[in-house]
């Protein structure tokens, strides 16, 4: 149970940063496609 | 000398940290936006920003060098609750704020500032109060910040305090100057990444060079039952219970959360912030295990300063290369929150000081931009003097929490409430400040039934609380029965008990004090506010 209290953070820590750079490039191309600066 | 404790890259080595760091992070915004001639955009970006940059700017401007050590030392102080009283209540400043950030949005879609949106509601003087409040509070946030680059310098490389404070200084001035915003909030997405991919990898490495599990259990033997609870009610009330106080005051008075408020696209504003929430939650109370970590290995603080905890910790069980990669998630974190702050404080003061006050009516956008730019070198100065020499005005932070707590009430109101008038704004925030030095530097000694009423004003505060984070997320109705149902509770509770913590007693006070002044003047008042005015009062500087 205290390793699970400890190790789940990072696991949260990275579904979250997949999330991030996921939808980071998606604006990207979606700048780029559209001729605009991303932000 | 070498102190044995920590251990201690070369002078070339941690140069190339240090450059390699800043120099990437300067090409990255290079790059990535060019220099800035648009003010708006200087300040807001597009005001379209994408749910990814968004998601990433938030969590990482809210992480800063403190975070990691604040969490790692109350994981170690209170134990198995410890890192969660710090990073769940300040992820949840993120969560709550963004109700009321779609609110700003509809009311003043091309704001900039917060106290924009004050100084269209009421006028000037309620503008100033929030704007100087920013100014203090961010230049207090740079002072930190450099500050903990030098102390992490002087900690783990032969580099002297200054040195790590002055390549702080200047590394983050470099890459925001130009572009402002567009590149604080770009850099923020580069230094994110970096900042969950090192936690991601040492928090499970630490963990396993520990010993694990079994090695981690034994801890529960050296600490205390306190420590072992996980409901412990000293970790509540000395960590947890202020924190959460603070949550809504942080989200509202905060410049560097509403710029970004009013840059991400306005649809996208829900799912950035509760990614922002998860972000910030995951990396900081992760960190946070570091505290408790140490704690249960039996780990004591090198010359008793819980400031040393992390890096002893990774002095202790990971290898040169990964303690490279800790430097780098300490001077990340606390560059982006620096980039920000100087991304805020330029808002500040070409919105609020500038345009709406000195220009009086004829703005010089050239003028406007060189202005903004003179702040962030002036800011960074000031930051660099102050950090340089180790100048005490933390007591100031104290005054802008406060400030901020009593803030809270009447800006949400003025937003919603069409009676909220600019005496009731200014007499609540005066009322509650005053009654907070009262209380939290115990002028009048806190007795009889003085110390009674003020618990009583405490309960109404913590009504206040409740009340508004649900009215963010429900209706009024609802927000009222829940903060009148928790207002009574507390009044029972704090009863002849808060008086004895006056940091949350000063704290809930501040809400309190500011909601019956504001809620008071405001029902006397036959004024009504046509919200529709704030729109039109205020418009894009580049049109």
């Amino acid at each position: 149970m205290l390793s699970l209290y400890i190790l789940i953070w990072p696991v949260i820590s990275a579904a979250v940063l997949f999330v991030i750079v996921r939808a980071f490039f998606k604006d990207m191309a979606e700048a780029k496609r559209e001729e605009r600066d991303i932000v | 000398m070498l102190d044995p404790v920590f251990y201690q890259f070369s002078t070339s080595t941690t140069l190339i940290l240090l450059i390699g760091f800043y120099g990437l992070t300067f090409l990255f915004s290079t790059l990535a936006s060019k220099k800035s001639s648009s003010v708006d955009g200087y300040m807001v970006a597009n005001g379209a920003v994408g749910f990814g940059i968004a998601a990433a700017s938030m969590t990482a401007t809210w992480i800063w060098a403190a975070s990691f050590y604040g969490a790692a030392s109350s994981g170690y102080q209170y134990g198995l609750s410890g890192a969660m009283h710090y990073g769940f209540w300040g992820a949840l400043m993120i969560l709550f704020i963004y109700p009321y950030g779609q609110r700003f949005r509809e009311l003043a879609p091309r704001a900039r500032t917060l106290a924009e949106i004050m100084q269209a509601r009421h006028g000037s003087s309620s503008q100033l109060i929030l704007a100087v409040s920013n100014l203090v509070g961010s230049v207090i946030s740079l002072m930190v910040n450099f500050t903990a680059a030098g102390a992490l310098v002087s900690v783990l490389t032969p580099l002297s305090f200054e040195v790590g404070v002055l390549i702080a200084g200047i590394g983050v001035l470099s890459y925001t100057l130009w572009s402002g915003f567009r590149a604080s909030i770009l850099t923020d997405f580069a230094q994110v990444v970096a900042m969950m991919l090192v936690a991601i990898v040492l928090i499970p490495w630490i963990y396993f060079n520990m010993g694990g599990s079994e090695a981690l259990s034994q801890g529960f033997n050296i600490i205390t039952a306190e420590q072992a609870d996980f409901f412990s009610t000293k970790a509540i009330l000395e960590q947890g219970a202020p924190f959460f106080v603070a949550v809504l005051a942080y989200g509202i008075g905060n410049q560097t959360i509403a710029q970004r408020l009013f840059a991400v696209r306005k649809d996208l504003i829900k799912s950035s912030f509760i990614t922002a929430t998860l972000g910030y939650g995951s990396i900081v109370i992760g960190l946070g295990m570091l505290g408790m970590m140490a704690l249960f290995m039996g780990m004591t603080p090198h010359e008793g300063d819980l400031n040393n905890l992390i890096p002893q910790v990774a002095s202790a069980y990971l290898p040169p290369i990964a303690i490279g990669m800790l430097f780098i998630l300490v001077i990340g974190s606390l560059s982006s929150t620096a980039d920000s702050d100087l991304s805020a404080l330029s808002a500040i003061v070409m919105t609020d000081i500038y345009a709406k006050n000195l220009a009086k009516g004829k703005i010089d956008n050239k003028k406007m931009l060189l202005l903004g730019r003179i702040t962030m070198i002036v800011a960074t100065a000031l930051g660099l003097i102050l950090a340089s020499f180790s100048l005490d005005i933390l007591v100031m932070l104290v005054f802008v929490g406060a400030l901020w707590g009593t803030l809270v009430f009447p800006v949400i109101a003025s937003c919603y409430w069409d009676r909220v008038t600019n005496r009731a704004f200014l007499s609540a925030v005066l009322g509650g400040l005053i009654l907070f030095c009262l209380v939290r530097f115990e002028w009048i000694a806190l007795i009889g039934v003085w110390a009674s009423s003020l618990e009583l004003i405490a309960a109404v505060g913590g009504g206040t609380v409740i009340g508004l984070m649900f009215f963010g997320f429900t209706n009024r109705n609802v927000a009222l029965i829940a903060g009148s149902i928790v207002g009574v509770l507390c009044a029972f509770y704090f009863h002849d008990f808060l008086r004895d913590y006056t940091v949350l007693l000063g704290s809930l006070v501040a809400y309190g004090a500011s909601t019956m002044i504001c809620t008071a003047i405001s029902l006397a008042s036959n004024e009504r506010f046509d919200f529709a005015l704030i729109h039109e009062r205020i418009q894009h500087f580049d049109d």
